[in-house]
C-alpha cells in the first residue's frame, strides 16, 4: 500500500514538473533571462547570435540550383543547410519550436487568406533587403549587436521604431479602407472520426524531436563536427524559450505605437543587460577578441536597413527569429515570409558587400572605443533606464499610439 | 466553460487565418462601437490570441470573459468596460 502511495507520488511530482518546463506558460521575463544567457553561450562557443546568414545559405542554395549563382557572386556550391553554422542552428530553432508547440497541444497548421500569403512574402522580401543592408537582421543587427557593444544595433533601432509605424499605419489604412475578406467556412457535416488523433501523439513527436536534437549533438561530434552540433543543440533551445513565451522582438517595437504594451520591451531590456554584461567579461577577458561581431553598418546601412526590415516584420507579422518559432508552429503565412527573405536576400547581400554601396552604407564601430570600459556601463544603464521609462510613460499616456 | 457557451454576443469578429497582429487591431477598432456592458465575440486560429485577448483587454479596461475552444478556432469573449 505505501509502496504505491509512494510511487504515485513521485510520478505526480514528475508530471508537475513536465507541466512546469514544457506545458504552462513561460512569463516573458523567463524566456528573456534564458535567451540572454543562451547568446553568452553561443558567443563563447563560437559566434554572436545572428539569423539572416542561415537564410542566406537557404537562398544561395536557391540560386545556385537554379543557374542563378552568379547573381549572388557564388563559384561554387555553397555549403549544404546541415553543415553552414548558422542554417544548423536555425533548422534547430524551428525543430524546437515545432517540438515545444506539440508538447504543449499548440501545434495547427491553418490557412489564410490569399492577401496574408502576398503580404507574407512581400514583407518577408523586404526584411531581406534591410538586413543586407544592415549586416543582420533584428537579430544579429539589434539584439546581438547591442549586446556586443556594436554602435550599428542603436541605429537600427531607430530604424526599426520608424519602419514598424509606417507598418502599423498601413495594417491600420488597410483595415479600414480594403478589409482582407475572412473565407465563410462551410460547417463540417457528419465529419468522421480521423483515424489517428493526433493531437493525442503530437506531445510524443515533440518529445520525439528534443531527443534526438540532442542526440545529433553526438551525431556531429563522431564526425569531429562538435562545433556544429552545439549550433543545433542550442538553436533548440531559443525555440523553446521563444516559443513557451511568444518571445517576438518585432513586438519590442511594433506594440508601444500599436497598443502601447511594453511588456516585451521589459523582457528585452532585461535580457540586454544580461548579454552585455556576459560580453563585456568576455571581451575584456580576451576570451574572444574585442572586435568580435563588431560589422553592422554604422549609421546610414543600419539606420535605413531598420527602417526596410522593421516595415517589412510588422507587414508579414514576424521578423526574423519569430519567423523561424511561427514557422515551426504551422503558421503558413510565416512560411511565405521566410521563401521572400530567401529569394532576395543573397543577391543584395552580394551587392552590398562587393560594391561602392557597402562602404557607403558605414562600418562597423566599437562602443567601448569612444565611451571606454569605464563610461561604457554607465551609458548602457543609462540608455536602458531611458527607453525603459519611455515606454512606461507611453503607456500610460498613450502618445505615441497611432489612433484611429 | 458552460456558462461561456450560453453567452449571447452583441458583436462577432471573425479573425479566422489572421495572425497575429491582426486579431488585435480589428478587436481594438470594433470596441469603439461598443456601449458599456455589450459583449463581443472574437474568433481567432492565432495560437497568440490566447494571451495577448486577455493582456489586451485587461490593459484597455474591458472584462475578458473568457475562451471556448470550438472545432478549427477559438472564440473569446469581452465584455465593454466603463
Amino acid at each position: 500500500m505505501e509502496k504505491t502511495s509512494l510511487r504515485s507520488q513521485i510520478w505526480s511530482e514528475i508530471k508537475r514538473g513536465y507541466d512546469f518546463v514544457f506545458i504552462k506558460d513561460m512569463p516573458l521575463w523567463a524566456a528573456g533571462i534564458g535567451l540572454g544567457i543562451l547568446a553568452i553561450l553561443i558567443f563563447l562557443w563560437r559566434y554572436p547570435w545572428g539569423i539572416s546568414s542561415g537564410y542566406g545559405n537557404w537562398g544561395e542554395q536557391l540560386y545556385y540550383y537554379l543557374g542563378l549563382g552568379k547573381l549572388a557572386g557564388l563559384k561554387e556550391a555553397p555549403l549544404t543547410p546541415w553543415i553552414h553554422p548558422v542554417s544548423i542552428m536555425n533548422l534547430g530553432m524551428i525543430f524546437g519550436s515545432m517540438g515545444a508547440a506539440m508538447m504543449k497541444g499548440q501545434f495547427t497548421t491553418y490557412r489564410a487568406p490569399g492577401r496574408e500569403y502576398v503580404k507574407g512574402f512581400i514583407g518577408g522580401a523586404l526584411m531581406g533587403i534591410g538586413s543586407s543592408f544592415a549586416n543582420g537582421c533584428i537579430e544579429g543587427g539589434f539584439y546581438t549587436a547591442v549586446g556586443v557593444y556594436s554602435l550599428g544595433g542603436f541605429a537600427m533601432m531607430i530604424g526599426l521604431a520608424l519602419g514598424s509605424i509606417l507598418g502599423v499605419k498601413y495594417l491600420i489604412w488597410e483595415m479600414l479602407n480594403w478589409p482582407v475578406k475572412i473565407p465563410t467556412q462551410k460547417p463540417v457535416e457528419n465529419k468522421k472520426a480521423p483515424m489517428i488523433n493526433w493531437n493525442k501523439v503530437y506531445p510524443f513527436i515533440g518529445g520525439a524531436i528534443y531527443i534526438s536534437i540532442c542526440l545529433s549533438f553526438y551525431v556531429y561530434s563522431a564526425f569531429d563536427k562538435t562545433v556544429l552540433g552545439g549550433m543545433a543543440f542550442f538553436g533548440l533551445w531559443i525555440g523553446f524559450f521563444m516559443q513557451r513565451s511568444r518571445f517576438c522582438l518585432q513586438r519590442t517595437f511594433r506594440n508601444p505605437f500599436m497598443t502601447g504594451d511594453y511588456e516585451m520591451v521589459k523582457a528585452v531590456i532585461l535580457s540586454l543587460i544580461i548579454y552585455s554584461a556576459g560580453s563585456a567579461v568576455i571581451k575584456w577577458g580576451f576570451f574572444q577578441p574585442d572586435t568580435h561581431g563588431i560589422d553592422h553598418r554604422f549609421w546610414l546601412g543600419s539606420l535605413v536597413g531598420g527602417f526596410i526590415f522593421g516595415l517589412g516584420m510588422v507587414v508579414a507579422g514576424a521578423c526574423a527569429s519569430s519567423g523561424l518559432w511561427r514557422a515551426g508552429e504551422g503558421n503558413t503565412k510565416i512560411w511565405l515570409a521566410i521563401v521572400g527573405f530567401i529569394t532576395v536576400y543573397p543577391y543584395f547581400k552580394y551587392k552590398v558587400a562587393n560594391t561602392a554601396l557597402g562602404s557607403f552604407l558605414g562600418k562597423g564601430i566599437y562602443v567601448v572605443d569612444i565611451f571606454t570600459w569605464t563610461w561604457t556601463p554607465v551609458v548602457y544603464l543609462a540608455f536602458f533606464l531611458v527607453w525603459y521609462l519611455l515606454a512606461v510613460y507611453n503607456s500610460k499616456t498613450e502618445k505615441f499610439v497611432i489612433s484611429f | 466553460m458552460s456558462d461561456l457557451e450560453n453567452i449571447k454576443a452583441d458583436f462577432l469578429v471573425d479573425c479566422r487565418g489572421l495572425s497575429c497582429p491582426m486579431p488585435i487591431l480589428r478587436l481594438k477598432k470594433e470596441l469603439k462601437n461598443l456601449k458599456t456592458g455589450q459583449i463581443i465575440e472574437i474568433w481567432s486560429t492565432d495560437p497568440g490570441s490566447k494571451k495577448d485577448m486577455p493582456d489586451f483587454a485587461k490593459k484597455q479596461g474591458e472584462e475578458f470573459l473568457g475562451y471556448v475552444d470550438e472545432e478549427g478556432y477559438t472564440k473569446y469573449l469581452i465584455k465593454k468596460g466603463g
